[in-house]
């Protein structure tokens, strides 16, 4: 396919490094996968680099994987399955390559986190449209490549956004552009005419993002991606909603999401709260937790260029109607979290440490996705089930997000845990298995299955596995892509 | 090339006698192409069947729609399925619809409205396939291309059922993606363009908040339809800028600022053609409608989900109009006329008005993706029309193109039609050539590629994207059954 | 010309599919959304008009090939023109023209179907469309009609060769005949000497020998000095006032149908429906009456050269949108306790009876197919009955309701006029 350079000797590699700290530091991660200690890492800083790695796999069948966001690692997807695997840390690729206003649009390598690029786009008056609390480290083209659910779901038109377009190498080695960046012309010539890497689809038939997206660097290795950005609102009017029952904020998300009347839309539970704002541990989060609600609505409604206030007025008169008639109040506060103080925290990474292991130092994240009517039930079985094993619900967090402009919900229990406490660590993998057991069995649907639970994903569904199989054939023939990983 | 007895019989097998004709009387009827034979299917089990069956013998199938013109191989097999059109379920709170493939636009639209919903319908008419992929009046809104896709039920060229995302583990709809790389990935054009190889025999789709009536309030025998009324909080103008430039301002203003619930870029000749109810009625509007606007436009519905959102959105619109120097086209601003086109607009109802009724064929460079890149490629094409015009070969609508902002203004479409009489040769010819010169100059200058097949020249200039998507069409379709070509539904 | 005339049109055939479907503005669920019967059943594409069209300019450009199937196609259509008008709502192009005169070329061309055939053997021998069951003007005996081939009168009733020999839709003729006399009407019939108006023989093709009835009819109206035709029957109000137009056998001759005239009646006062009727119904539009009753618009011209399919002088197409659509729902709505509902295929839309283009003779399968399709559109609306302006439409939804045990009732809007006025 396209032109290879001549296999590079393996000490000639980006970074190349073989010491025990460093290969210690790739071996394992918070979550329960198997401890493999990598041969090597590798730390490239621009494409050809990272070409000459995975053509270097190739002739040597040594398996990559593909890294991009700073420790901690939390799903093992970056943790070798097999031994003798070459890790390619991308963290040092950290150009951001464009930021447009007019297109709405930016670019940058995979080691840029958004600690660094949100201030980069808000320069130019845009902003990311965000996962919840990314830890500091975390890569942006990593979280989009993960498909990772995010704050604004009426920008969720897809849920491939905010990925645009990406550069890539195949497991093959040969590079590949997707979208309108695949061409015609290269990147700077496109950006000589006018053109920016936007538009994700094609070329041809196919959606190419797509494949490379949740694939867990099964695929290939990103170089750079595009994301679509949003305007900076000129105002914003934070609010949340507690209520004791799910439902009503469920109803009100909906309704929300639907007549797209908000920007940051998500429900968290009252100890996914408490976890985020307890600045002194343990009393503060006890007192905290104690203090909110069960449930929170938090949702922002946002003013642009033209006439921000009125546009504010209207949609706070709109959505009162809805609250009114759902028997809910939206207010500035809940249980001494002011709805400002939320949206500032949420627009960007989290303060260190990272807000999920504050608590007890490791947390295990168990999320799917699911429709309306199922959040509830599901929920109840996940914390009953954990109530069973010994885990209190009021300790289990809850994170609800409408993606997809209110087409499915993101739905996530984050166990916050002691990785040193034997017994502690034991239950919460036991909780971990048997709730996914169970959410699968009430319809709950592991879109992206990490580490030692996906198998029960994937084992369902073998006519698609099969099809994905078949493109992993033509994409990586000799298997060099993080092998081990989704269903490959 | 007719199925030898055996062959047929096989196939008659699965769908019944009277589902199967290889008369060829009947071809005509069927894209001018010598089919094999004509096979009418009703549900993904008699899909998957006869698929079996074409790898058995070798066969190549086509699966078409309410089927537009197209290009298809001699010999191959037509899967008509006009019988799989039922409505799955729309579920409400989910936002989604899914339908087999010949449930029509306008159907599953007026089911949807009923619950407060509707979809994005594509620009080639209600009258298609409400599974297809493109781009269309409503994108503004409710997005395009495949991206309102969610899970789809596809029986792949091999003859294996596979059921996409949450539909294969979970079977729910809500979802196309995963688990893992996304099928979605090649599972992008529903049934025909026939594009992803394979049938696809029921897809979910987004669906979209609907702030309208449950039914329009339509009034008068065809063709002179209006509405009794503009249905409260709707509100349809026609805008024309002094300059292209200034449009687009306005236009990319609109969409950040989302107030707009349809804004579609037609030049007045599509605007003609959208209110006007013959073709000599069409010719004198056009000419009228030119003589009011001060240069390229795009008309904008506005819709309130309440009295005080509407107000607020028709104020931020006059006023970002106003800014740009923009003019609201007097005429259409006639209850009637706006009622019109309101309802031509959101139903898609006059498509072929737009395209066809002319002279019978318009050929068409269709650019999805950044809109003022292509607007400035398409300045240039419209302009390679005026000659044409001129020599009276293709329809005059001022050399126009026309397009839209997707997604309020994050991705675009614009494209440029040229309308001629097809039995005329040297028009034909002329059209032809102005095409292969204006995507030539696309690629060239880096605007975009029209693919149009395997063309090697543009595949290298795209990653070599088509190397890849045949090594995909190979492992899919290994005995090669399923052919591409272009055609609508 | 015949065919040929319509080359171009035929050409113009875009294969939108639009044919097979009501306009898309009045869709308004997924249900009754298909307008043409011939598609719906047969479901190959060739079978709805568009595909027609294609055959046809296939054929003029390859050479005529009959086969079965094509005859098939040809012959199972009602010719009910809902193609044609779904496809005119955007598009100018005759459709249902050049099926009509494919169907004449089939014909030309002795490839018959012996079914009607054997309708038309019927008509060259008794001047009927349906076998006599004794003399044509048996149903009006007792009511002391005037015979208009006899006496001066305003107002020739034709009745029509299925009202006056059914003997179970005779009562159609005897209320329209009382219905004329109420008002005053100084009408006659021509009773025995009355002849088929040749309707149902040209929309299956058999153009001579409609011409033959045409001819014969205006020669009786011409002899009596007739001025006004009123029939109570669609097809013979199409015959009349559109085709013998066509063909310029008409001249200034005023062909009403009873709805039309009843409707000038109530308002004239000369008509006072006031005993209730109580009932809830919907209406049917008969084709013949509704969208194909249209007046015919004469025009000659050529295609001007160039890029457009215009033409010098301009050409008027018949769209459906100058039928009989209001003057039957007028009659209905002044008829003291009936409430109309419409069902969702109304007007120019309207779904077909099946009765039409020889279909009822050629396959009475299909035809009752296609009745039972409208009886379940009408049982939808909820209401009690379903009413319809022409005795071929009742007879075929009678058929079709005796096989389905629906409970629907069918009446001829004659019928509930004769029992509001009685």
């Amino acid at each position: 396919m396209t032109q290879e350079p001549k296999s590079p000797a393996m000490g000639t590699l980006a970074g190349m490094e073989t010491g025990a700290d460093a290969l210690n530091a790739y071996s394992k991660d918070i979550s329960f996968v198997n401890s493999v200690r990598p041969a090597c890492v590798t730390r490239p800083k621009d494409a050809k680099d990272v070409q000459q790695i995975v053509k270097f796999a190739n002739e040597t069948k040594t398996p990559l994987v593909p890294v991009s966001s700073g420790a901690p690692h939390f799903r093992g997807d970056t943790v070798p399955s097999v031994g003798g695997a070459m890790i390619v840390d991308l963290s040092a690729m950290k150009k951001i390559l464009l930021v447009d206003r007019k297109r709405r649009v930016a670019m940058c390598e995979p080691g840029v986190t958004f600690a660094e690029l949100i201030p980069e786009v808000e320069k130019a008056g845009l902003r990311l449209n965000m996962p919840l609390l990314p830890r500091k480290s975390k890569s942006v083209t990593g979280s989009m490549l993960e498909r990772e659910p995010v704050l604004m779901p009426k920008y969720h038109w897809d849920i491939s956004d905010p990925l645009a377009c990406a550069g890539l190498f195949f497991g093959t080695g040969d590079e590949f552009r997707t979208g309108q960046a695949a061409g015609p012309g290269t990147i700077a010539e496109q950006w000589a005419v006018g053109g920016v890497q936007k538009a994700p689809y094609g070329p041809g038939t196919a959606s190419w993002h797509r494949m490379i997206q949740g694939a867990q660097g099964t695929m290939g290795i990103v170089t750079w991606t595009s994301m679509r950005c949003e305007i900076l609102p000129s105002l914003e009017e934070p609010y949340v909603v507690g209520s004791l029952q799910l439902a009503p904020l469920l109803e009100l998300a909906h309704w929300l999401v639907r007549l797209r009347m908000v920007n940051e839309c998500f429900l968290l539970n009252g100890a996914n709260l408490a976890a985020i704002f307890a600045r002194r541990w343990p009393e503060d989060y006890v007192k905290r937790k104690a203090a909110l609600p069960p449930w929170v609505l938090f949702y922002t409604v946002a003013g642009y260029e033209y006439f921000p206030e009125e546009r504010v007025r209207s949609q706070v008169q709109d959505i009162t109607e809805i609250t009114q008639r759902l028997g809910i109040e939206a207010q500035r506060a809940a249980g001494g979290v002011s709805a400002r103080e939320i949206l500032r925290t949420v627009q960007r990474p989290s303060e260190e440490p990272y807000w999920k292991l504050r608590a007890k130092g490791a947390c295990q994240d168990i999320f799917y996705l699911t429709n309306l009517e199922k959040i509830e039930g599901q929920i109840e079985t996940f914390l009953h089930l954990g109530e069973k094993a010994g885990c209190a619900a009021s300790d289990i967090g809850v994170y609800v997000q409408p993606i997809v402009q209110g087409t499915s919900y993101h739905c996530e229990f984050n166990l916050f845990y002691d990785a040193e406490n034997r017994r502690e660590s034991d239950r919460v993998r036991e909780i971990s298995a048997l709730g996914t057991k169970a959410l699968i069995a009430e319809g709950g649907f592991f879109s992206r299955p990490y580490g030692e639970n996906a198998r029960m994903m994937v084992n369902r569904d073998a006519a698609s596995v099969a099809v994905l199989n078949k493109f992993k054939k033509i994409f990586d023939p000799n298997h060099v892509m993080n092998p081990g990983k989704v269903c490959f | 090339m007719a199925l030898s007895k055996d062959v047929y019989r096989a196939f008659e097998d699965v769908v019944g006698a009277e589902y199967i004709c290889d008369d060829p009387v009947i071809m005509p009827s069927y894209h001018q192409t010598e089919f094999a034979a004509v096979l009418l299917p009703q549900n993904t089990a008699e899909v998957q069947a006869i698929i079996r069956l074409c790898n058995k013998f070798s066969l190549p199938f086509r699966p078409v729609c309410t089927g537009w013109t197209g290009k298809f191989a001699k010999g191959s097999l037509y899967l008509d399925l006009r019988r799989m059109n039922r409505i799955i379920e729309i579920n409400e709170k989910n936002m989604y619809a899914v339908v087999e493939p010949y449930v029509i636009s306008a159907q599953l639209q007026a089911e949807l409205m009923k619950g407060g919903l509707h979809l994005n319908v594509k620009g080639a008419g209600s009258n298609c396939s409400a599974m297809l992929r493109g781009h269309g009046h409503l994108d503004q809104t409710t997005s395009g291309d495949d991206r309102n896709h969610l899970a789809i039920e596809w029986v792949t060229p091999a003859g294996e059922i596979v059921r996409s995302g949450s539909l294969g583990s979970s079977d729910e709809w809500f979802c196309g993606d995963g688990p893992g790389p996304s099928l979605r990935s090649i599972l992008t054009s529903a049934v025909p363009p026939g594009v992803t190889p394979g049938v696809f025999t029921k897809a979910a789709m987004k669906v979209y908040h609907w702030p309208g009536p449950a039914k329009f309030p339509i009034q008068g025998v065809s063709p002179n339809y209006s509405l009794s009324e503009i249905p409260p909080n709707f509100m349809a103008r026609y805008y024309s800028f002094p300059s292209v430039a200034k449009m687009f301002e306005a236009e990319n203003k609109i969409g950040e600022s989302e107030i707009a619930f349809e804004l579609m870029g037609f030049n007045v000749a599509m605007v003609a053609a959208n209110i006007t109810t013959s073709n000599e009625e069409e010719e004198e509007t056009f000419r009228r409608l030119s003589r009011e606007v001060q240069g390229p436009g795009f008309f904008v519905i506005v819709a309130g989900n309440s009295a005080a959102d509407f107000a607020y959105k028709r104020r931020v619109l006059e006023h970002i109009v106003a800014e740009a120097g923009g003019k609201s086209l007097a005429s259409l601003e006639d209850p009637r006329l706006e009622g019109i086109l309101l309802c031509q607009c959101i139903r898609i109802s006059a498509s072929i008005r737009e395209t066809f009724r002319p002279g019978g064929m318009f050929s068409s460079i269709p650019v999805m993706g950044q809109r003022d890149l292509t607007i400035q490629w398409a300045i240039g094409a419209g302009k390679a029309k005026e000659p044409l015009i001129a020599k009276g070969l293709i329809v005059d609508d001022g050399g126009a193109f026309f397009g839209w902002g997707v997604e309020q203004g994050h991705l675009g479409k614009t494209e440029i039609f040229c309308k001629f009489d097809p039995q005329n040769p040297e028009a034909k010819a002329a059209v032809e050539a102005w095409h292969k010169e204006q995507s030539t100059r696309a690629f060239k200058e880096r605007y975009f590629a029209l693919l149009a097949g395997q063309d090697e020249e543009i595949g290298r200039g795209l990653s070599n994207y088509h190397i890849w998507w045949n090594e995909i069409q190979k492992e899919l379709d290994p005995n090669r059954v399923s052919p591409e070509g272009g055609a609508l539904v | 010309m015949g065919l040929e005339q319509y080359k171009g049109d035929m050409e113009m055939c875009c294969r939108c599919s639009t044919c097979k479907f009501i306009p898309m503005q009045r869709v308004s669920g997924h249900d009754f959304v298909n307008v043409c019967p011939s598609i719906s059943r047969f479901n190959f594409h060739s079978y709805s008009g568009g595909g027609r069209l294609n055959i046809g300019a296939a054929m003029l450009r390859d050479g005529f090939q009959y086969t079965d199937r094509l005859l098939d196609i040809v012959y199972n259509c009602q010719m009910c023109g809902a193609c044609g008008v779904s496809c005119n709502y955007a598009m100018d192009m005759e459709v249902l023209e050049p099926i009509q005169e494919f169907r004449i070329r089939c014909v030309a061309d002795g490839k018959t179907h012996p079914a009607l055939d054997k309708a038309i053997a019927g008509l060259r021998a008794h001047g009927s469309m349906v076998p006599p069951t004794g003399k044509r003007g048996d149903w009006a005996i007792g009511l002391g009609l005037k015979d208009a081939t006899r006496e001066k009168v305003d107002v020739l009733y034709h009745a029509g060769c299925l009202t006056s020999y059914d003997p179970s839709l005779q009562k159609l003729a005897r209320a329209t005949a009382k219905i004329l006399q109420k008002a005053g009407v100084n009408f006659g019939i021509a009773g025995d000497a009355e002849i088929c108006c040749g309707g149902r023989a040209y929309q299956m093709g058999y153009q001579e020998d409609f011409l033959r009835q045409a001819r014969e009819n205006m020669a009786l109206i011409k002899q009596a000095g007739i001025k006004t035709v009123v029939t109570a029957c669609a097809e013979g109000y199409q015959a009349f006032k559109v085709l013998y137009d066509k063909f310029k056998l008409r001249g200034d001759l005023e062909v009403l149908h009873i709805s039309e005239f009843v409707d000038r009646l109530i308002q004239e006062g000369r008509l006072k429906p006031r005993k209730k009727v109580g009932l809830s119904v919907t209406y049917h539009d008969p084709c013949r009456l509704g969208r194909l009753g249209e007046p015919w618009v004469h025009w000659e011209g050529k295609k001007v050269p160039g890029d457009r399919f215009v033409f010098d002088p301009p050409k008027t197409y018949r769209r459906g949108t100058h039928g009989v659509y209001d003057p039957p729902r007028n009659v209905l709505k002044s008829l003291p306790g009936v409430t109309l509902t419409e069902m969702t295929r109304i007007k120019e839309y309207a779904w077909c009876c099946g009765a039409g283009g020889g279909v009822s003779e050629s396959n009475p399968e299909f035809a009752q197919w296609t009745a039972r399709e409208r009886i379940r559109e009408a049982e939808s609306t909820g209401a009690e009955a379903l009413v319809t302006a022409c005795s071929w439409c009742e007879k075929a939804f009678d058929e079709a309701i005796r096989e389905t045990g629906s409970a629907l009732k069918v009446y001829d809007i004659v019928e509930l006029v004769e029992a509001a006025i009685s």
